[in-house]
């Protein structure tokens, strides 16, 4: 046999979890005292536990949400469905907001699906690309007749979601030290019936301060502002697609007022007339 | 041939570990990586990694070059992997005897193979492109197997030794491996260490498996076994002063028990040179 065929055998072996009836097992040579199965079988166990493992480690608040059974059958259901063709297992995990999405079995659950694209934001922004952010002094480098104009480029680790009501209340109480972590379980079925208008949702942006995630939930003019913002639309465009007119102050100030605020949080790694 | 530096005692860097290593500098000669850990954009492994370069020698080792595999080497993986040897400047980079998948999956596992010629040819030729792309000699380690195969042609440390000669790479001769590989096929380890050419040794591992009692696994999660320090002093004997360390990947105990278990690997080598010394007087 040749090694390519024997390398094929041997995979599908491991990718249908059939360590008993594998026609691989014709050319395993008997082992010292185990029976062939049984040692195939530590192939075919490492395989599944090895990605539910990935699974685990990246998406934790949404095990304590779901709770243990849900969880696990997601990931074998994730698992089952999305075998592995990247070389790095970092991003193995990529997708499961996406199946969750498109599976009948998660799709409606807007809470944990919010809560998977947060905690994949997180992993993201964790070892995103390095930049160096702005001080808010670089701003004096213009002068305010060219403001209208200015444009800004951000942090590589910036994310911005928008996700169901109440994903934050679930991270928190799904990441609570251990005392809140137990009561939090007990009330994960309140959090999960607690009723909710399907348009409900909240906003989000999670990036990398110093060398740790952080996130901010964002007001809707805030979010519009800045998703505006990161798609290349300089300072003065900005205050006129956005209508911030609440709370009595100009666009123009509101506007300034977010930047502080991004300047601040790292968030800005450029600022440049807008092209 | 040229010959590697010998860089001591070492162990795995792995993150449960940051802190203490920072703050209290801990007697460790030098830190293998996991080479994919690192293959990312930025933020907290690559900040950290380059603290501790600054200190220690850094070997480079990986999971994922899948050389044996019948798929087309995974050239996008080699730049990258060259990328990060380019910024780190590790003392040197290995990887596997092993394949992690074919027909583009990836089974995230080091998968055995059999030993005949054609895979003798297949990754001899392998080794030698991957050596052109990194601009360096690769260090190829002997992975724990649990299965083996009736088409098999010659013992595994044949295949090493041909492999090694062959496409003129250098060896990372896993103490462990051996002995979990013996246990599970029956062969004799001590015949293993006996037969690897000594002069393509570059360095060992050393770890811990789990004892199902038919079967070991290489699970690097339990302290180094009595046996395996046997065969650690058999190795040591045979292949002199390179450089060894410790991988361990779960159930991280504090971390003086990795220390202790390196202190151990001292005072065996100390024991052996001092033998080696009467013996010549």
């Amino acid at each position: 046999m040749k090694l390519s065929e024997l390398q094929s055998l041997f995979q599908s072996a491991v990718l249908t979890g059939d360590a008993e009836d594998a026609a691989i097992l014709d050319i395993v040579a008997p082992p010292r005292d185990a029976d062939r199965p049984t040692m195939m079988g530590v192939y075919v166990n490492a395989y599944r536990l090895r990605l539910a493992e990935f699974l685990d480690e990246d998406y934790p608040a949404l095990r304590v949400l779901l709770g243990d059974d849900d969880f696990e059958a997601l990931v074998e259901a994730y698992i089952d469905e999305n075998p592995s063709r990247l070389r790095n297992a970092r991003w193995y995990t990529t997708r499961l907001p996406e199946f969750m999405q498109e599976s009948e079995s998660w799709s409606a659950n807007a809470l944990a699906i919010g809560l998977a694209l947060f905690e994949r934001a997180l992993t993201d922004a964790y070892d995103a690309a390095d930049a160096p952010a702005q001080s808010i002094e670089t701003l004096a480098e213009f002068s305010p007749q060219d403001w209208p104009c200015l444009g800004f480029t951000f942090h590589p680790s910036l994310r911005l979601i928008e996700v169901a009501a109440g994903t934050l209340d679930a991270y928190g109480a799904a990441t609570a030290d251990e005392d809140e972590a137990r009561s939090a379980e007990e009330d994960e079925g309140a959090l999960e019936d607690r009723p909710m208008d399907a348009n409900e949702s909240e906003t989000i942006a999670i990036w990398r301060s110093d060398l740790d995630p952080a996130y901010r939930q964002l007001d809707p003019d805030e979010y519009l502002a800045l998703f505006e913002a990161m798609e290349g639309q300089s300072f003065g465009d900005i205050c006129q697609l956005v209508a911030f007119q609440n709370e009595g102050q100009s666009a123009t100030e509101r506007l300034a007022r977010f930047l502080v605020t991004w300047f601040s949080e790292g968030l800005v790694i450029g600022v440049a007339e807008a092209k | 041939m040229e010959s590697l530096p010998r860089l001591g005692y070492g162990l795995g860097l792995r993150p449960v570990y940051y802190d203490e290593i920072l703050s209290t500098r801990p007697p460790v000669d030098w830190f293998e990586i996991i080479s994919e850990n690192y293959m990312i954009p930025g933020g907290r492994p690559l900040a950290m990694l380059e603290r501790f370069r600054a200190d220690y020698p850094i070997v480079m080792h990986g999971v994922s070059m899948s050389l044996a595999s019948t798929d087309p080497l995974d050239l996008d993986y080699l730049k990258a992997l060259k990328a990060l040897a380019d910024r780190v400047e590790p003392a040197w980079v290995s990887d596997h005897l092993a394949w992690t998948g074919v027909h583009g999956r990836n089974l995230h596992d080091l998968l055995p193979i059999p030993y005949t010629r054609e895979a003798l040819d297949h990754v001899v030729e392998r080794i030698g492109r991957v050596q052109d792309i990194l601009k360096r000699r690769l260090v190829v380690e002997n992975a724990s197997t649990y299965v083996s195969f009736t088409q098999s042609e010659m013992p595994e440390w044949e295949f090493v030794a041909q492999m090694a000669e062959r496409a003129d790479c250098l060896l990372l001769l896993d103490v462990n491996n051996v002995f979990v590989s013996g246990f599970n096929h029956g062969f004799d380890v001590n015949a293993f260490i006996d037969a690897v050419p000594a002069d393509r040794v570059a360095q060992f591992h050393m770890a811990g498996h789990t004892d199902n009692e038919t079967h070991l696994i290489d699970t690097h999660d339990q302290p180094i076994r009595e046996e395996v320090w046997t065969l650690y002093e058999r190795a040591r004997r045979r292949f002199g002063g390179v450089s060894v360390m410790i991988e361990r990947d779960d159930n991280f105990p504090p971390f003086s028990e990795l220390l202790g278990e390196l202190q151990r690997m001292r005072d065996i080598d100390a024991a052996i040179a001092s033998n080696a010394s009467r013996s010549a007087a």
